[in-house]
């Protein structure tokens, strides 16, 4: 049995629109898993009904051998960090952390151990008497992760913690929290709409779209391997092609299915003809290309095919818009989706 | 050119100005001097402060004035915090209901209220017909639109939902946290409001007038009987008022500025 | 399921203290001033004759022409000064402006009884300006009578400006630099400026602040009476003589009265709205 079980979780709000589509869905402690999926797709209502904060209309939450689905949200043992800064404006920060202590009438000597300990794993010593408007986003955001593990939750749930963090201070706290999170082996579900911080962050994915769990897996599985348009689109920016469309590059292949996926960096770009045998080959025009760092992505059309392809920035690899280029695939790149 | 409209709205800002200063200003010195039949006035004299200082009515009037104009204020904001704790946290919907009830007041000011009051409990039998709190009750739909408004805006620049959430998240209860965390980080939005609120009912003569008149004698209703006795007494009597409303309405608005700036510097 | 149910009830509890005060102080009173209005004096029966008195007499219909009259005059002359007094503000420095708007803050608690005292120290009978006048000969002011409709009419005034011109001066604000600018690049002067673009543009602001000196003046109360006592024709105080007078009291003909007050309030309200609107959505 599983840590965290989801057991055919059916949520509406209006009666008419399900935002989860009978979810199942189980979590091992100890691990950092990723809710991932654009906004809408049902990742805050899961996360939310497993805190409580959200009424399901069907289904079962069970959480450490535990049915949890009518228990109220004070009683469930979990600790969530939001998405908006939900700090107490009115306390400073020593006050937030020791608030859920206070309420469950721990004596003071042991609040104030466990509030300095908090403190001291979230970097914010020195800014105990600290009013949350004196600090900056992600120190208001350290407090409130200090403020949800000094509780020694069953479960730590953090809702797009990061999302209103600029992108440098977010690297540093994607460090702090995977690095609290293997030390204490808290079990945390992640939720968020970034890909890469999914990457970063997570032993394990569940990729969601429209209320449903489109795919699970880890990180390097679900950028390789994807198994839908979705997926492969959402993941890593793929090449969507119909077997047609193959066709057109390789006249002489057949493509079963329906749909098939190829990362832009699997394919060869040369000005000279490609002998290696392990590559299947065509030609390809040059119609666009944009820098994007170390990166460049060159926009491809073959016979009113557009395709993109992304190389490393390196002098050799640059191709004028308007010259033909030689494009190679390995045909293992060709990946079939089941949709 | 420049320098010429410059002086054109320095000269209208000043006329405006000197309009509602001189009878403020004439309403002070008519109450420092003993006579005054031409340009200027003669025979300065503080006599008529210490007069209604030593006239235990006024006093009494006075204290009439501040506590009919506190028990409402006291009553309708805990009435509306209570309401906008049930509309932020359970039924958002019933807002637009409340609202409708709260704009109302506007169409009923003064006079239409008082009446409206009157004609409905005078002569009914107990407590319904008891002036005072037929006084009281009219007060608080008076100060309802404002405190309502008031205390709306203050909760709408917090983001309560979320706060709420994360103290129930660490076991606190609804209601516990709305009193231990929301309605402290409203502090001085309640405060100017109320404050506010006290400044209109602490100025109302109308009401008074028509639901208890001299059964309950205010500040207003004192000096209004003072007015055909002696002029002097009652210009000091308005000074007084006028100071009174003057410190509580800056106090307003200097807690208002804080309040302004620290929201300000929480967004930022 | 029970269990969320119980919680329901118990948070509706909250709302009590809310619905009783505007139930039986707004919603009962408010029904009340309805019904009483079509009652026979002294209880009984449906009738139209309060209406119909009121609509018949002069000195009602007197009463309804002033009220109306002294809203609409003195909340055009607020509006008039405050247009002015703001727009010289805005254009002055901000020193000044401060100034200019403490006078009006302090000036605007200024209303009512004591309004109406200072201007009978100031211009009534024995008044300091109407002494002055006399000893010098300056006749509009020695012949300036405070206790009729055109006295009390300036004392309204003077408690619209600071309300007025508090409620201009943030609109004024809004106006942008750059549209004069245009307007200058495009061949307009100051006039087109004027009233080709700022003040349509201010005019959703400035019809909802008409509305609010119109309600002031229409509700104001303390001022006539203090000045006046009864012996003027004018809806409020109209009003009040029917639960106050010294002649004959009649409740249901002061409900009949206020109801028709009621509807001015209402659709000088409602009349805003639609101006507003319309023009909100042209713009």
């Amino acid at each position: 049995m599983a840590y965290i079980e989801f057991r055919g979780i059916c949520k509406s709000y209006d009666g008419i629109n399900q935002v989860l589509k009978n979810i199942d869905l189980d979590i091992e402690k100890g691990e950092l898993v990723t809710l991932l999926g654009p906004s809408g797709c049902g990742k805050s209502t899961l996360l939310r009904s497993l805190a409580g904060l959200e009424d399901i209309n069907s289904g079962q939450i069970i959480l450490d051998g535990e049915d949890i689905t009518h228990t109220p949200v004070q009683k469930r043992g979990i600790g969530m960090v939001f998405q908006q800064y939900s700090l107490f404006q009115n306390m400073n920060v020593e006050d937030n952390i020791a608030f859920g202590l206070k309420i469950a009438k721990m004596d003071k000597a042991q609040i104030e151990q466990k509030v300095k300990a908090a403190i001291e794993m979230v970097d914010l010593a020195g800014k105990e008497k600290s009013y949350p408007s004196q600090l900056s986003g992600g120190q208001q955001q350290r407090v409130a992760i200090a403020r949800a593990i000094v509780m020694e939750p069953k479960v730590l749930l953090l809702d797009e913690p990061l999302s209103a963090i600029d992108a440098k201070l977010r690297r540093e706290l994607q460090e702090k929290i995977k690095k609290v999170q293997k030390e204490l082996k808290i079990t945390t579900i992640f939720v968020t709409h970034d890909q890469d911080e999914a990457m970063i962050m997570s032993d394990r994915i569940h990729l969601m779209n429209q209320g449903i769990i489109e795919q699970s897996g880890q990180p390097v599985q679900l950028y390789t391997h994807p198994v839908s348009k979705f997926s492969a689109e959402f993941i890593g920016h793929y090449n969507i092609l119909t077997p047609e469309q193959l066709t057109n590059f390789f006249p002489e292949k057949r493509f079963p299915g329906n749909f098939y996926a190829i990362r832009p960096e699997t394919f060869l770009l040369s000005s000279e003809p490609i002998q290696d045998p392990e590559f299947m080959t065509f030609e390809a025009e040059v119609m666009d290309f944009i820098s994007r760092g170390n990166v460049l992505r060159y926009t491809l059309k073959c016979k009113n095919v557009t395709f993109t392809s992304e190389v490393l920035f390196r002098s050799f690899a640059l191709f004028d818009v308007g010259s033909v280029v030689h494009v190679g695939i390995e045909e293992h790149n060709l990946l079939m989706l089941n949709d | 050119m420049k320098i010429k409209t410059h002086f054109g709205d320095a000269l209208i800002l000043f006329l405006v100005a000197a309009f509602l200063v001189v009878p403020l200003v004439l309403t002070f010195f008519y109450s420092v001097f003993t006579e005054w039949m031409d340009i200027l006035p003669t025979g300065f004299t503080l006599n008529f402060y210490v007069e209604i200082f030593s006239d235990g009515a006024f006093i009494n009037s006075l204290l009439r004035s501040i506590i009919i104009s506190i028990i409402p204020v006291v009553i309708c904001t805990i009435s509306i915090l209570l309401v906008l704790y049930v509309i932020t946290l359970y039924v958002p919907r019933l807002e637009k209901y409340v609202e409708i009830l709260c704009n109302i007041p506007y169409a009923i000011q003064g006079v239409i209220l008082a009446a409206g009051v009157i004609s409905l409990y005078s002569g009914k039998p107990g407590f319904l017909s008891n002036r005072i709190f037929l006084l009281v009750g009219s007060y608080c739909i008076i100060v309802l639109p404002y405190i309502f408004r008031g205390l709306k805006n203050t909760i709408g620049a917090l983001n309560v939902r979320c706060v709420i959430e994360a103290a129930q998240v660490l076991g606190c209860s609804k209601l516990h946290a709305f009193f231990t965390i929301v309605i402290p980080q409203m502090k001085r939005g309640i405060i100017s409001t109320m404050m506010l609120a006290f400044t209109m009912l602490f100025a109302d003569f109308v009401v008074v007038n028509m639901i208890a008149g001299s059964a309950f004698r205010t500040a207003g209703i004192y000096l209004y009987q003072t007015m055909s006795k002696s002029g002097q007494i009652s210009s000091a009597i308005i000074v007084i008022l006028f100071i009174t409303t003057l410190i509580i309405s800056t106090l307003t608005l200097m807690i208002q500025n804080k309040a302004v700036k620290s929201t300000k510097r929480r967004e930022a | 399921m029970t269990k969320t149910k119980k919680n329901t009830k118990l948070y509706l509890l909250a709302l009590v203290p809310f619905f009783v005060i505007t139930f039986l102080f707004e919603i009962l009173p408010l029904i009340n001033v309805v019904i009483e209005s079509f009652t026979k004096t002294g209880g009984g029966g449906f009738t139209f004759e309060h209406f119909i008195k009121i609509f018949s007499t002069r000195l009602y219909q007197q009463s309804i022409f002033n009220s109306i009259w002294i809203s609409v005059v003195s909340a055009l002359a607020g509006i008039l000064i405050a247009f002015l007094g703001a727009k010289a503000a805005n254009a002055a420095s901000a020193k000044v402006r401060n100034i200019f708007t403490s006078v009006l803050n302090i000036t605007s608690n200024f209303a009512g009884v004591p309004l109406a005292f200072a201007f009978m120290i100031l211009l009534g009978n024995v008044g300091i300006l109407t002494l002055i006048g006399k000893n010098y000969g300056i006749s509009f002011l020695a012949d300036f009578d405070l206790y009729t409709i055109n006295g009390l009419l300036l004392t309204y005034v003077y408690f619209q400006i600071p309300l007025a011109t508090l409620l201009m001066l943030p609109i004024f604000s809004g106006l942008k630099k750059e549209w004069r600018e245009a307007v200058g690049l495009l061949g307009g002067n100051s006039f087109h400026y004027w009233f080709k673009v700022a003040i349509p543009s201010l005019l959703p602001s400035i019809l909802g602040t008409f509305s609010v000196l119109f309600a002031n003046s229409l509700a104001a109360y303390g001022t006539a009476y203090a000045l006046l006592s009864n012996n003027i024709a004018l809806l409020p105080i109209r009003i009040s003589q029917q639960y106050i007078g010294e002649v004959v009291q009649n409740q249901e003909f002061g409900c009949a009265l206020s109801l028709v007050m009621m509807s001015l309030m209402v659709i000088s309200i409602l009349i805003t709205n639609k101006f507003q609107k319309r023009t909100g959505g042209a713009s």
